[in-house]
């Protein structure tokens, strides 16, 4: 029964995982790794300076893109480089996955505004 | 003290800190009309890069400065990607503000 019951609740944590996208890396242990990225793109990734993107709501796999190239060059910014050396690959995903799951302030743009209202 | 030189100051002051007052400043309707190509990529929920995969940008309010500078970046050659490079070598300065001025206003309180 217990091996049962066991059995089940690996089902069910794998039928999650399934469900839901599996998250890039760990929201919370993102949050505290957040701390210098606030100076410049805000408390939760809402910047008010305009000079720096708006991070919050954006795509994780696409934030973590972007830090992957600023670490490894292809992507050029006197702060972003410096901020990305400075990461490892886990701590990267866990800011991408914290960002993503941050209160939008941006969204996929709507193709019809093309054309209409 | 001279009045109007402090006066003179604090007006440039608020025009520098002020975006969108510059002399460069987007059209958002023109915008909307030149961003057409843009929204085959960029209005696709969830729409996927192809190599490396990962999901194309979300622009619609993003700070209008940020996106004219990354349309600068990628018309120089300065920031790779193959698309955009194309795309925004096309693109005049003028066309770079209006698009840029159209996706800060697409953001999702300002529908």
């Amino acid at each position: 029964m217990k091996h049962c019951i066991q059995c089940l609740a690996a089902l069910l944590v794998l039928g999650a995982g399934l469900a839901h996208a599996q998250p890039i890396g760990d929201i919370e242990a993102g949050k505290a790794k957040s701390q210098s990225c606030a100076g410049c793109h805000g408390a939760e990734g809402a910047s008010d300076n305009p000079a720096f993107p708006m991070l919050a709501g954006q795509h994780a796999d696409y934030l973590l893109h972007a830090l992957q190239s600023y670490k490894n060059g292809n992507r050029q910014n006197a702060i972003m480089n410096g901020q990305a050396a400075a990461l490892s690959e886990q701590d990267m995903r866990d800011l991408a996955a914290y960002y993503a799951a941050q209160d939008a302030a941006i969204q996929t743009l709507e193709r019809r505004s093309a054309n209409s209202d | 003290m001279n009045c109007g030189r402090l006066i003179g100051g604090a007006a440039l002051a608020l025009a520098l800190l002020m975006p969108g007052t510059g002399a460069a400043q987007g059209d958002i309707e023109a915008g909307r009309a030149k961003a057409y190509t843009c929204l085959g990529c960029h209005a696709v929920e969830g729409y996927r890069n192809a190599y490396p995969s990962y999901r194309v940008p979300k622009l619609g309010g993003q700070h209008q400065s940020y996106i004219v500078s990354s349309l600068k970046a990628y018309k120089s050659g300065a920031r790779q990607h193959t698309t955009m490079q194309a795309l925004a070598s096309t693109l005049s300065e003028q066309d770079i503000q209006d698009i840029a001025a159209y996706f800060a206003s697409r953001g999702p309180e300002g529908q």
